[in-house]
């Protein structure tokens, strides 16, 4: 099963995003990994304290953290994993602006690269980002930032059984449908 | 405690005041918290948290410490004022903005209103004036 989960800064996507994996990788009866595939990259004090606050959140929930910037595709996935990925936004920025990234075949690369994960994987969580309601008042990076985005998400959301947009905390699902338990849970 | 939340611009004012007849909403940006616990409803609630930070800011505390210190403010009107109505701006939903205040102070209206949001008993989202209820009944 492949869940998208996205939202805005600061909406709690990820508490909701970790609580579903760890769920689904319970009733799988724990026989792959579980596995969290980190792809910011660490460029500065902010990066850093964003990546601790995260790691803290996960501590003690059983991930083993892969981290990957760039090329999912290249990843070494053992057969029947509950993956998490975090986040779309960081790996198309990476796939974009680092040297050896794909730039203009970003969509496609790293389309070509969720098709990998779900090939391997028993369920597939990813945490995407909603950066689209500006309007920017130039062309140029940001604007092809949206773009490329913009388009992994409508593949993601096309493959995805499931799209729920957490708004403060209050999953919301926009393909799919709502497990009454979990809701009660959560 | 119940929360009207949506973009700018929605009617989400209008919204609250049809909704609730007889309520009396305060203008965050002029509100202290000790106003805000006791009023029966606060709008532009994300200016209060601006006003807030940027207070903090002035006595010497950096951003981090600012933000922390506003979430907790925040926590007390859980405590204290259990029927208030928080009508905020979501405004985490463009591109992260280059200047350090701005991105912080968005992340924190985020964290906070999750955390209100939590602890409402009803979450109301409204778009070109049209309410949907997407916590509670």
């Amino acid at each position: 099963m492949l869940i998208v989960v996205t939202g805005g800064s600061g909406s709690g996507k990820s508490a909701y995003a970790e609580e579903r994996i760890c769920r689904l990788f319970k009733e799988t009866e724990k026989r792959g990994e579980l596995l969290y595939i980190a792809t910011m990259f660490p460029y500065d004090q902010e990066s850093f304290a964003r990546i601790e606050r995260h790691q803290k959140m996960r501590a003690g929930k059983g991930f083993r953290t892969v981290e990957c910037y760039r090329d999912l595709a290249s990843l070494e996935i053992p057969e029947g994993s509950c993956i998490l990925l975090e986040c779309m936004s960081n790996l198309v920025a990476n796939e974009m602006f680092q040297e050896n990234g794909a730039k203009e075949n970003t969509v496609s690369q790293v389309i070509t690269g969720v098709e990998h994960l779900l090939e391997r994987a028993a369920h597939v969580c990813i945490v995407t980002n909603e950066i689209f309601s500006e309007e920017l008042p130039y062309a140029g990076d940001t604007r092809r930032y949206q773009e490329y985005l913009g388009g992994v998400n409508c593949a993601l959301g096309k493959r995805a059984d499931q799209v729920v947009e957490v708004v403060y905390g209050i999953g919301i699902f926009q393909k799919g449908e709502q497990d009454e338990d979990f809701v009660e849970q959560f | 405690m119940e929360m009207i939340i949506g973009g700018a611009f929605q009617g989400k004012l209008e919204y609250a005041r049809r909704q609730y007849p007889g309520r009396e909403f305060l203008d965050g940006k002029e509100c202290s918290l000790e106003m805000i616990k006791e009023a029966d409803g606060v709008y532009d609630f994300q200016e209060w948290i601006r006003k807030e930070m940027k207070e903090e800011l002035e006595t010497g505390k950096s951003l981090r410490e600012s933000k922390e210190q506003v979430q907790k403010k925040a926590q007390e009107l859980i405590r204290e004022n259990p029927d208030l109505i928080i009508i905020s701006n979501e405004i985490g939903y463009g591109i992260v903005p280059l200047d350090a205040f701005d991105r912080e102070f968005r992340e924190a209206t985020g964290r906070i209103c999750t955390c209100l949001a939590e602890n409402a008993s009803r979450v109301i989202r409204v778009i070109m004036g049209i309410g949907t209820v997407i916590k509670g009944d």
